[in-house]
């Protein structure tokens, strides 16, 4: 279904009715999973994602390369960070089996598992595994973002010692690559369909600084456009990361009241009002 | 040239005149002959056979790029990890790992030994090297104590891969005369406008090159490689070193 | 599965200490690729890069087949990449390692999905019969940059390839030899080029082209960037690794494009080499006269 896209320039808004610099609704909670070393819940729009992290811990026996993610550093100095992710059959419109060997899942794993593993402090756990799982529960667009943000916060709730969260979300662009239109403006968040007929982006950047962690862009645009984009897109990540870091505070305030952790005890950097 | 070192090929028969009679010492085979008792010498690689009738000895000199530990051979190996009384180093990719002692360090005892990190360089000797077992090394003079210029090795360097063959001409006693080798001459005298470098030649085709000035480092390692590559006459390597100088200057 | 030896703490550290005063191993500038060598094999739609010590082969080959339920009226275009032992004793046959997947994703995303290929031209009957073109990545030598290389491989080889000429007469499908017409090169709409940087230093700030092996088992994260000579991004991947600054990834990418127009002049030139030098008896060109008519 082609995406209406002349609308866009008579009011400004986007076909969710959004405006270009707006973020979708994002919505996290950690700590999901009782039984889990850390977990998480992350819906970003209608994307919604499942986090699950063990670890770090013993690695167990080796799978085969098929079904595993990536290595951090690979040095044997360093726990070694495995992503797994599955794409359920129901999370987008058409049903569709996604194999675990389908070479796109693959990349997106190793994609997340190298980006968390550069702001994972993996260095002070030799010989061990970080094991991520990501269960993806529905797909509308930003999928790589939204498995990043689910990860970083999982690995907070984990108590894996970081640098600062890795934060990731979209951007794009209004008109599509043929139509070499120099006015075009850049956008925000893209959704499925936005995703589906304009030219777009995914970053990751480490915490409040411009530095990009994950630049990933599979789609046809001018060169002359991608510094909007992603200067935008560095910008939706620092909105992105107060949103992940709101959640984690009000978690660790309500476990703190309801009695879970003393004060003073797990919270030492978490400034508890 | 070719009378005096003539070429054998794998299984040929070798004429009983080349082999050398020495009326007191045992005639002793180098690398690349076997000997079929009873008395049957035959060569198991390409290459020429060199015969020395002083030491009543003789061997194939061949050119490859695999190294099969023999011993006394002085090597550059690379630590793998340690266990409890030794570390496991590699002297080349993918071949098992050779064992060198804690304790196979000047003056190692059980408290004041070195530790190597995994990855690290040592400079070692092989002191034990059969079919059978995984290769042996150690950084020390067995009988003297000394470690003669072995053990880790340190400083702003890099290692240069070469192939065996260029590795036992540069151990040479005089590589510019016996293997027409003068390169490293040439970048420490006046076409190299007098560069200060230390090299440390392992057998298993690998040299270090060690200099204070990272550039000189990179312009040796240069020149050694493109010798051996373009398996250059003294005349090239003079041109070479002539160019590399000039390049990164 | 053999493991790739790693590189030794002093040969990490001396690449660190040598790139922060710009030198290179090998004595080249940091945004200086190896010397590149293409050339065609006596086929048409064989290319063989080189780069420095890494070469990789890629063989297009076509054949007529019936196209899927879903997309009728398009023509199938696969690319697909080995790495085998040829290559490095850590590649085994048919158990694709990271490296393969990533490459094979990147050159998918390059070429295919960008439309370098017009694959509705590979339709021979809607829903019947269709082109299928196979390129096959082989790389014989890896001495880091495979992705480059194979791009460069898979492009050259693309462009350097003709298909059996075809007619449709009332109905009756008909595949010619090349003894009968001159056969026919793809509908080739533009070429895509990745060029990779890679980034060393503890803040990525360290970027170089063309990485040899070494210097990639030393690199802290890359970043590929795939554009055509009109200054069209196809694709960017910079997966995870250290972060690296967002301005000097705008910059890696402004000259990236000076390296993509360069490869562009370079492919050009080898085709139009190539084509004189096939042209060479007269013979081709007149069945090529026969074609036009």
């Amino acid at each position: 279904m082609p995406l209406d896209t002349s609308t866009y320039n008579l009011a400004l808004l986007r076909v969710d009715g959004r405006r270009w610099n707006e973020l979708r609704r994002v919505h996290a909670q950690i700590r999901t999973q009782a039984a889990a070393d850390g977990s998480s819940y992350l819906e970003m729009g209608h994307t919604k994602v499942m986090c699950v992290v063990t670890g770090p811990s013993e690695p167990g026996p080796r799978r085969g390369t098929g079904g595993g993610g990536a290595g951090g550093a690979g040095a044997g100095g360093a726990a070694e960070v495995v992503v797994s992710i599955v794409i359920a059959g129901f999370s987008s419109v058409d049903r569709k089996r996604h194999g675990r060997g389908d070479k796109r899942t693959l990349e997106l794993q190793s994609t997340v598992a190298n980006a968390l593993a550069a702001s994972l402090h993996i260095h002070l756990f030799p010989h061990s595994q970080v094991n991520i799982s990501l269960h993806v529960l529905s797909q509308d667009g930003s999928l790589l973002a939204a498995l990043i943000n689910a990860a970083a916060l999982a690995c907070v709730d984990a108590g894996i010692p970081m640098t600062d969260y890795v934060a990731a979300c979209t951007a794009g662009s209004t008109s599509t690559y043929a139509a070499n239109d120099e006015g075009a403006d850049p956008l925000l968040d893209l959704n499925h369909q936005e995703e589906q007929e304009l030219p777009g982006l995914t970053v990751a950047t480490l915490g409040e600084s411009d530095r990009v962690v994950v630049l990933v862009c599979e789609s046809r645009v001018q060169v002359s456009r991608l510094e909007g984009m992603l200067a935008v897109g560095v910008d939706g990540c620092k909105q992105v990361r107060e949103i992940l870091d709101r959640v984690v505070r009000e978690k660790g305030r309500r476990m703190v009241q309801e009695g879970t952790v003393e004060k003073g005890i797990g919270l030492n950097e978490m400034d508890v009002d | 040239m070719s009378n005096d070192r003539p070429l054998v090929l794998p299984g040929e028969t070798i004429d009983l005149s080349l082999i050398p009679s020495h009326p007191k010492n045992p005639l002793r085979l180098g690398p690349g002959l076997r000997h079929i008792p009873p008395s049957d010498i035959v060569p198991t690689a390409a290459g020429e056979l060199i015969t020395n009738p002083v030491k009543n000895s003789m061997w194939v000199e061949y050119n490859s790029n695999r190294y099969i530990p023999s011993q006394n051979d002085i090597i550059l190996a690379q630590i793998l990890r340690s266990t409890s009384d030794f570390y496991l180093c590699s002297l080349a990719p993918h071949t098992p790992p050779a064992t060198l002692p804690h304790l196979a360090f000047e003056g190692a005892t059980k408290k004041t030994r070195p530790v190597l990190l995994p990855g690290q360089l040592v400079y070692a000797r092989v002191s034990l090297a059969n079919a059978h077992m995984d290769p042996e090394l150690e950084c020390v003079h067995a009988s003297t104590g000394k470690a003669d210029g072995l053990g880790p090795i340190t400083g702003t360097g890099c290692i240069f891969d070469v192939s065996l063959g260029f590795a036992r001409r540069l151990l040479m006693a005089r590589p510019a005369q016996d293997g027409g080798l003068a390169v490293l001459e040439m970048l420490g005298g006046e076409e190299g406008g007098g560069m200060a470098f230390e090299t440390a030649v392992g057998r298993n085709g690998r040299v270090w090159v060690g200099s204070a000035s990272a550039r000189t480092v990179v312009v040796v390692g240069r020149a050694l490689q493109e010798t051996d590559r373009g398996r250059l006459g003294v005349e090239g390597q003079r041109r070479l070193v002539k160019k590399l100088v000039r390049e990164m200057s | 599965m053999p493991r790739d030896a790693e590189p030794s703490l002093n040969e990490k550290q001396f690449v660190i200490t040598a790139l922060q005063e710009n030198l290179r191993l090998d004595g080249r500038e940091l945004d200086q690729y190896r010397p590149l060598e293409l050339s065609f094999g006596d086929q048409y739609g064989a290319a063989d890069v080189q780069l420095g010590k890494t070469r990789v082969l890629a063989k297009a080959t076509a054949e007529v087949t019936v196209p899927y339920t879903d997309r009728p009226l398009d023509g199938i275009f696969t690319i697909a990449t080995e790495l085998s032992p040829m290559a490095s004793p850590a590649f085994e046959v048919h158990r694709p390692t990271e490296t393969e997947v990533l490459l094979s994703r990147l050159l998918e995303k390059t070429v295919r999905r960008s439309g370098a290929l017009d694959t509705e031209s590979l339709c021979l009957v809607a829903g019947q019969k269709c082109w299928s073109v196979r390129v096959d990545v082989h790389v014989l030598s890896h001495d880091g940059n495979l992705i480059d290389a194979s791009c460069l491989a898979v492009v050259a080889a693309l462009r350097h390839f003709r298909k059996p000429d075809t007619s449709m007469d009332a109905g009756v499908l008909s595949v010619y030899t090349p003894a009968e017409r001159e056969p026919v090169p793809l509908s080739w709409l533009h070429s895509p080029f990745c060029v990779t940087w890679s980034f060393f230093g503890e803040e990525g700030e360290i970027a170089v082209l063309d990485a040899t092996w070494l210097e990639e088992q030393v690199r802290v994260g890359s970043c590929t960037v795939s554009l055509n000579k009109h200054g069209e991004i196809c694709q960017i991947a910079k997966l995870g690794g250290t972060p690296v600054d967002a301005v000097s990834l705008l910059q890696c990418t402004s000259v990236a494009l000076t390296k993509v127009k360069e490869f562009s002049g370079l492919l050009d030139r080898k085709l139009a080499e190539d084509l004189k030098r096939r042209d060479k008896g007269g013979f081709m060109s007149e069945l090529r006269a026969e074609n036009d008519r």
